[in-house]
């Protein structure tokens, strides 16, 4: 049981610090002078950041398929990475990984 | 007007991984017995699902507040970057277009608008577009985490729903991935994240990307040598 002063202290604190790292550089547009550079540095964040949020949730997933060592979906996501390459939709992409994930849990679970 | 609507389609192939994701989170709610109120409340003002998942199995255990306050505020520590990367955009906007870019600043509203980068031919049209696609993101975000509360974990398991929201951020990712140096970074994120994946306070995502935006400013440095 949570008891309730404890969540809404926790709740407080989480969302104005949540919103302060959100709004911290959004809040300076107006008075930032930002360089071609930088706008390029930026152009890196996603590639920064969403290998970093997926692999390790894909690659420490422990699945079901004893011949992929329990890897099938880390082993997806690269297939997936590689079909997205050539077919530039979103929705495609996804279907196209639960289809491929679907088959192997399905056919090769042991 | 119509950046806005094509913001807003834009995130809807992005539903499959969010409706999921908000069932587990708002069944995480209903386990941890809060309140419909108390979940609504922590939904709205923190709308950060990775951190609310963490730091809510966190409260359960009766952890130390700045323990709970500082991995959910680590895991989140990425806006900062999004925030960095959209004011451009925002400069010369009202302070209330600023205010609920930043309130709705998530993966997936900022990965959608960069992913369609150059459809835009002034900040004016990039700022309607990420504000379609934030609503998308939020209607679809809240509806489910609420029907989560409600019904539970209503996604079939066998279906492995929850898969889609890395799968929709791989299909986010590829299209940014533009140059060699873009690519270079993106397999070195992978191998230090699993490097940094343990961590305490689930900071392995900060000091992944606090280290390979590093090596994308030497990448840049390099190139502007050559």
């Amino acid at each position: 049981m949570i008891a309730g002063p404890y969540f809404l202290t926790n709740v407080a604190l989480l969302a104005v610090g949540t919103f302060a790292i959100r709004v911290f550089f959004i809040a300076l547009s107006g008075r930032m002078r930002i360089s071609p550079k930088t706008k390029e540095l930026f152009t890196y964040i996603p590639a920064a950041i969403f290998p970093a949020l997926v692999v390790p949730a894909t690659f420490f997933h422990q699945g079901q398929v004893a011949a992929l060592a329990g890897k099938e979906r880390f082993l997806v996501l690269i297939a997936s990475g590689i079909f997205c390459y050539f077919v530039r939709n979103t929705f495609a992409v996804i279907v196209f990984g639960l289809a491929v994930l679907f088959v192997i849990s399905s056919y090769l679970a042991t | 007007m119509q950046n806005f609507k094509l913001g807003f389609r834009a995130m809807l192939p992005l539903a499959p991984g969010i409706l999921p994701f908000g069932a587990v989170m708002g069944s995480t709610f209903a386990e941890a017995n809060l309140t419909f109120g108390q979940s609504m409340l922590m939904n709205a003002s923190v709308y950060a699902g990775a951190a609310q998942l963490a730091t809510v199995n966190l409260m359960k255990l009766n952890a130390a507040v700045f323990v709970v306050v500082i991995t959910g505020l680590m895991i989140n520590m990425r806006f900062l970057l999004y925030s960095a990367a959209i004011s451009p955009q925002l400069k010369g906007e009202p302070w209330w277009i600023k205010f609920a870019c930043a309130f709705t600043l998530t993966d997936q509203s900022y990965a959608t608008m960069t992913a369609k980068a150059d459809l835009f031919s002034n900040n004016h049209q990039a700022i309607r577009f990420y504000l379609g696609s934030a609503l998308a993101m939020g209607l679809t975000w809240h509806g489910s985490v609420i029907a989560g509360v409600i019904f539970g974990n209503f996604a079939p398991a066998s279906l492995s729903l929850d898969y889609a929201v890395p799968l929709s951020f791989v299909a986010l990712l590829v299209p940014t991935l533009k140059t060699r140096g873009h690519r270079v970074l993106a397999v070195f994120s992978s191998l230090v994240s699993l490097l940094m994946y343990g961590l305490p306070f689930k900071a392995g995502l900060i000091v992944t990307a606090i280290l390979s935006m590093g090596l994308a400013a030497v990448i840049i440095r390099r190139r502007g040598h050559a």
